[in-house]
């Protein structure tokens, strides 16, 4: 008797599996890949990166020094905008936000969850470039802010397998270095992959 | 294994089952969260990194001790206080009631705004409406020549602030403030005035040889419990020559708990027995006095005699008597030749000085109730709640004609009042304060206001410069500016200053000198009072007389010596106990000829059979959520009257004890008071430690194997870790590879606890509440639903389930006396036991979790990883130490009633912790977050760490230096060699759990003043 009792169980708990499973499929995935957010102002990245030829340090100032990378505040913005592009219907938002006193409230595209501590600086000084996990974003904003403008988008997709993935492996400097763009030296070709740690508690506290 | 009979499912299908079913629900994984906002700054301040703390230095100004702290911000915000290392006086260490002050400045039932009455209540105004009413009124006051009799009681503080309102004060033509403390030691420092010509000497607990301590609980409250648990811990660090304590008493307090030995007196016995140490009495009359044997105090006599100078006697007594009682125990110092040596009145604390007495407050309410007030003014200080019912401070206070609270808080005396000019919290303030060692430490904002208040000098200014006669005599902006125009040096060595915060100076100005002239109002002779039982009341040594109870925190901390929270309870000794046929936690009702007050009963062998004692601390009737309707007040057992000093006396009165029928459980974190033979706080005394004969390895427990194990260092997952089990034909073993790059095979974090320094204060719990995020659980709002309408509102409800989040708590064991429900004894020895996850090297929690979410880390950390833990409780089950705690509600989310941190309480979250969810196991990390900035930060540097470079957040509070934190597998780190010494032991060792935190045994030193000994 216990034993057919014992197995009448298993439907049960499979027709909780298939729930559980359906109900996932629903929520739409377990990443936030591709994520496009509209942001208060059509912030371009291209133009700054790559005609005015500014380093990501300019506006994410704490990348190499802190966890959190910072970002610019409207005052530095307006440090080149009281001359650069005034004209520009998005500059002139920006000079409001500046005139009320009011910070730009930005929308968050990039965001691990609150149990994973993700030191940016960590990753910064050991090489790893920007683009090796935010994607092309210095080609941001090709386009300019009126027509078939994108916003940032999250271009990988932060998952847990994603970021160990490059901790077991490596990082390969020649790889990053192809991401950002930069010239690919055989020099940096025949460096080996970066490997870091990759117990919980390395991120996980 | 399982048995066929049962029915359903077997354990082993049932984990099978469970496997399958999770591998599929684990798909669903964390689905894509709301994304927020990213919010610059509008112009960056200077000097500040996004994510990286800023470490500000300011002056605590939660007690009278003013300790330098360093207060850590965070993007602009502070978010834990920690002791200033550099300061002279605290050096580095805080108390539990310094830490608190965070949820001071972001205690949500704050007032936003100022208050002005309207009919029956107080309602929000605008500062500019406010100022404009409270400048009519001091004008109408002033028109009619009233200001004579305008009355301003302030908080006592030191510094410069006395002397403005002073000034200010004498400007408006209006007498000096009263300034009040009602846990200001004031007949110890009247009868230190009269004896030593200093009102607060040196004590030099280091040169000491016998400490005799009649009432003073120097570790708990008297006087500057930091500073003086420093010195008394680096004494009796020193073990061999360690001054001894005795403590003379009728209850045993913590202090009374750290003494070698207690002389149970009877309350007003203590100055029988300091007279016949002084040969001014006999000491047959001194026992009789006292209850004490003769033979005790002809030991105690010979014990004084025999320390010469190295005696040192302090008196804390509360009784109508206390000052002459603390002249006398100064004859027993100036007898024994000890001054000048112990106690050193050329380096007296000048911290005391223009300190009011209770009886100058029953003048002021005198007069308040004579109608003779036009208009008061109230600032830091409750008298509603700080003087007894008796006193009629509430009806006297209500003739007054205009009443003005600068209270932070709605309080017992501020909710009478018209007006509410709310201060800022002082770490929104600029300021100072003195120290006891003689400097001035600068007090200056670490954040904005968080509401809309206004700091009570700047008000000063504000209110000044309305008055055309005053307008050019104050014409600052404010009270920095003001400061800083008297600052020796000016700007710049103001600024230089602000950097250390300490500098060596007096006061900018003097405050007005208040003489202590008091008109005889004695308290009733404690004999001549009624009663069947002496009713002992003493300030909490978590909650001081009430003003720490808004902070859930601090209410939150168990009672050092009782371990309760949440409550106010009646200490009876066991005898009695059993005498009256009580249960645990039965209400007893306890009247005195002033007033009753009724709570449940505590058993504690550290009161005289013939008396009841208690706390001071709770019974608020309106102090916020946190405070309100919790506990009673013990202040509306005492009478009205006062010692020679002018000081409320305490113990003053015999009162009757009813027993009701009515039983609570007692919200108590102590699950049993004794050990049962079980080796968790061990001791060990000064002869086997110097002999060497004793068995370090010896177990409690018979029959069990001794292992030889290194202390601290090797276990069987380090030591492999290290090679030593590595499987050598094996290619790969991961992380724990020696050869790992990351290097961290190679360090075994530990920790010691020397138990021969620990006091028992519980800073260390405190602290770890304030770095870790640790939810507190018994506010009444934290219940839980009983049925869908009712809800359990009883404080300490989560308690009395045994939920509290500590993830370090202070064992308290008591050893010897089992017979004490039939007999009385004051010989029994205390053991004080910080406990924590212990960070096994094979730890019992691991293979039972069956979800990986527990594991043992190449660097000797059991890490617990919250986003693994399904809450399956396996591991706490299994855990032999008791120390993981399992969030049974959503104790950390917003929208759920039981959330901890009601806006803005928040703002003190550390952002490097994660704030966990419900059904999930959480215990102590060692800090993991604190070794990780550090390796980031020697990382960026370029360099390894170095030794004792950092430290976990309950070393780095601990008064008492008995915690050391760091790499046991580096000889470099302070722990390493701590983990070696002679008194090293780990708890249940016998479990081959191979911990990681090492205990260092207590010292028990013989009894100084034993019978028969002399």
């Amino acid at each position: 008797m216990t034993v057919k009792k014992k197995w009448t169980m298993i439907p049960g708990f499979l027709a909780l599996a298939a729930a559980a499973t359906l109900l996932s499929a629903y929520s739409g995935a377990s990443s936030s890949q591709g994520l496009r957010v509209e942001q208060p102002v059509k912030f371009v990245h291209s133009p700054h990166v790559q005609k005015a030829g500014m380093n990501c340090l300019y506006c994410h100032s704490a990348a190499f020094k802190s966890p959190d990378p910072g970002n610019a505040s409207v005052a530095s913005c307006m440090g080149c905008h009281t001359i650069v592009k005034t004209g520009s219907p998005e500059i002139k938002k920006v000079a409001a936000f500046y005139a009320k006193g009011q910070p730009i409230p930005w929308n968050r595209v990039h965001k691990v969850p609150e149990y994973v501590h993700f030191p940016h600086m960590r990753h910064v000084n050991a090489g790893v470039t920007c683009q090796s996990c935010h994607g092309q974003i210095q080609n941001q904003g090709k386009q300019g802010p009126d027509t078939n403008y994108v916003p940032v988008q999250q271009v990988n997709s932060l998952n847990m397998g994603w970021c160990v993935n490059c901790h077991v492996q490596g990082y390969k400097p020649a790889e990053g270095a192809r991401l950002a763009g930069e010239k690919v030296t055989p020099e940096l070709e025949a460096m080996p992959a970066k490997k870091a740690r990759y117990d919980c508690s390395t991120c996980h506290y | 294994m399982s048995t066929e009979a049962g029915t359903g499912v077997k354990r082993r299908d049932f984990l099978k089952i469970l496997g399958a079913t999770g591998a599929t629900t684990a798909l669903v994984g964390c689905s894509s969260e709301k994304v927020g906002k990213l919010i610059p700054y509008v112009t960056s301040p200077d000097n500040t990194v996004p994510g990286v703390s800023a470490y500000y230095a300011t002056t605590c100004r939660e007690c009278a001790a003013a300790c330098g702290v360093l207060a850590e911000v965070r993007d602009g915000r502070p978010i834990k206080l920690e002791g200033n290392p550099e300061h002279p006086m605290n050096r580095g260490a805080i108390c539990a009631t310094g830490l608190s002050a965070m949820q001071g400045v972001y205690n949500p039932d704050r007032y936003r705004s100022p208050m002005v009455r309207e009919g029956n209540a107080l309602k929000p105004t605008t500062w500019d409406k406010a100022l404009a009413l409270l400048a009519t009124k001091l004008g109408e006051v002033k028109s009619k020549g009233q200001g004579g009799n305008v009355v301003f009681v302030n908080q006592h503080e030191t510094g410069t602030f006395p002397g403005f309102l002073d000034q200010w004060l004498s400007a408006q033509g209006m007498p000096a403030h009263l300034s009040v403390d009602s846990l200001a030691p004031a007949a110890t420092i009247a009868a230190n005035q009269k004896a030593y010509g200093a009102a607060w000497p040196a004590l030099d607990f280091g040169s000491a040889k016998l400490i005799v301590s009649f009432g003073a609980d120097f570790l708990d409250g008297w006087g500057h419990s930091v500073p003086q648990q420093l010195d008394w811990a680096d004494a009796r660090a020193k073990i061999e020559n360690a001054p001894k304590l005795v403590y003379v008493g009728a209850r045993r307090s913590l202090t009374g708990l750290n003494a070698d030995q207690w002389i149970a007196s009877k309350p007003g016995g203590e100055m029988a027995i300091c007279a016949a140490l002084v040969g001014q009495g006999t000491t047959a009359a001194a026992s009789d006095a006292s209850g004490v044997p003769v033979a005790t105090i002809e030991a105690l006599a010979a014990a004084v005699k025999q320390a010469g100078s190295g005696v040192m006697a302090l008196c804390g007594v509360t009784t109508a008597d206390a000052v002459e009682c603390g002249a006398m125990v100064a004859e027993i110092n100036k007898k024994a030749g000890s001054v000048g040596v112990t106690i050193k009145p050329a380096n007296a604390h000048l911290g005391y000085s223009g300190l009011s007495t209770y009886a100058d407050l029953a003048g002021a309410a005198a007069k308040m109730g004579a109608g003779s007030v036009p208009l008061a003014f109230v600032r830091g200080a409750n008298p509603a709640h700080t003087m007894p019912k008796s006193a009629g401070f509430a009806a006297a206070f209500a003739k007054v004609g205009f009443k003005v609270s600068f209270s932070e808080m709605p309080d017992e005396t501020t909710v009478l009042c018209d007006l509410v000019l709310p201060d800022n919290h002082w770490l929104e303030s600029w300021g100072d304060a003195l120290t006891t060692s003689g400097q001035l430490g600068l007090q200056q904002p670490t954040l904005d206001p968080v509401f809309d208040t206004k700091s009570t000098a700047d008000v000063l200014i504000e209110l000044a410069k309305k008055d055309q006669a005053l307008a050019a005599k104050y014409n600052v902006v404010d009270y920095r500016n003001w400061y800083i125009g008297k600052f020796p040096g000016g700007v710049p060595a103001f600024t230089t200053a602000l950097t250390k915060a300490v500098l060596l100076a007096s006061p900018l100005v003097a405050a007005t000198s208040r003489s202590g002239t008091v008109t005889a109002s004695p308290a009733p002779a404690l004999a001549s009072t009624a009663g069947d039982y002496y009713v002992h009341v003493y300030p909490s040594a978590v909650l001081g007389d009430g003003r720490g109870a808004n902070k859930p925190w601090l209410q939150e901390l168990p009672d050092p010596v009782t371990k309760i929270a949440w409550q106010s309870w009646v200490e009876v000794h066991p005898s009695t106990f059993k005498k009256l046929g009580l249960r645990e936690g039965q209400h007893l009702t306890v009247e005195t000829a002033s007033g009753k007050i009724t709570a449940p009963v505590y058993q504690y062998m550290g009161v005289r059979p013939d008396t009841v004692a208690i706390a001071l601390g709770r019974g608020h009737t309106a102090y916020g959520r946190f405070a309100q309707n919790i506990g009673v007040n013990a202040y509306d057992l005492l009478p009205h009257g006062w010692d020679a000093s002018g000081t409320l006396a305490l113990a003053a009165s015999k009162g009757k004890v009813t027993v009701l029928a009515e039983v609570s459980q007692l919200a108590t974190t102590e699950g049993s008071a004794r050990q049962h033979g079980r080796g968790i706080g061990q001791a060990m005394t000064l002869a086997e430690l110097l002999s060497g004969g004793a068995d370090e390895h010896e177990h409690e427990i018979a029959g069990m194997p001794s292992q030889d194990f290194l202390p601290g260092l090797k276990s069987p997952i380090a030591a492999d870790a290290q090679g030593d089990y590595a499987n050598k034909d094996g290619k790969s073993t991961g992380m724990y590879d020696p050869k790992h790059p990351s290097g961290m095979e190679h360090r075994r974090w530990a920790m010691t606890i020397d138990l021969a320094r620990c006091t028992g204060c519980s800073a260390c719990v405190t602290a770890c509440y304030s770095e870790n995020n640790i939810a507190t659980v018994g506010a009444p709002y934290q219940g839980r639903a009983l049925s869908p309408s009712t809800w359990d509102e009883r404080p300490g409800a989560n308690i009395i389930k045994g939920r509290e989040m500590a993830w370090i708590r202070l064992e308290r064991y008591y050893e010897g006396n089992e017979n004490t429900a039939n007999e009385f004894s004051p010989d029994f020895d205390t053991r004080f036991v910080p406990m924590m996850c212990q960070h096994c090297g094979s730890a019992p929690c691991e293979p039972v979790c069956p979800v990986y979410a527990t594991y043992h880390s190449p660097d000797g950390l059991n890490v617990q990883v919250y986003n693994r833990c399904v809450g399956t409780r396996y591991c706490s089950n299994n855990c032999p130490y008791k120390v993981r705690y399992f969030n049974w509600f959503g104790y950390g989310e917003p929208e759920r009633k039981q959330y901890a941190w009601p806006e803005p309480m928040h703002w003190a979250l550390n952002p490097d912790v994660t704030v966990r969810g419900k059904g999930v196991m959480e215990k102590c990390t060692f800090c993991v977050q604190r070794i990780r900035e550090a390796e980031h930060r020697a990382k960026a540097e370029g360099r390894p760490l170095k030794a004792d470079e950092f430290t976990t957040a309950c070393a780095q509070a601990c008064p008492s230096r008995a915690i050391t934190f760091g790499d046991a597998a580096d000889e470099n780190w302070s722990v390493s060699k701590l983990a070696y010494d002679r008194r090293a032991y780990h708890v249940f060792e016998e479990l081959n759990t191979y911990t990681a935190v090492v205990y260092l045994k207590k010292i028990n030193h013989p009894a100084p003043a034993a019978p028969g000994k002399a």
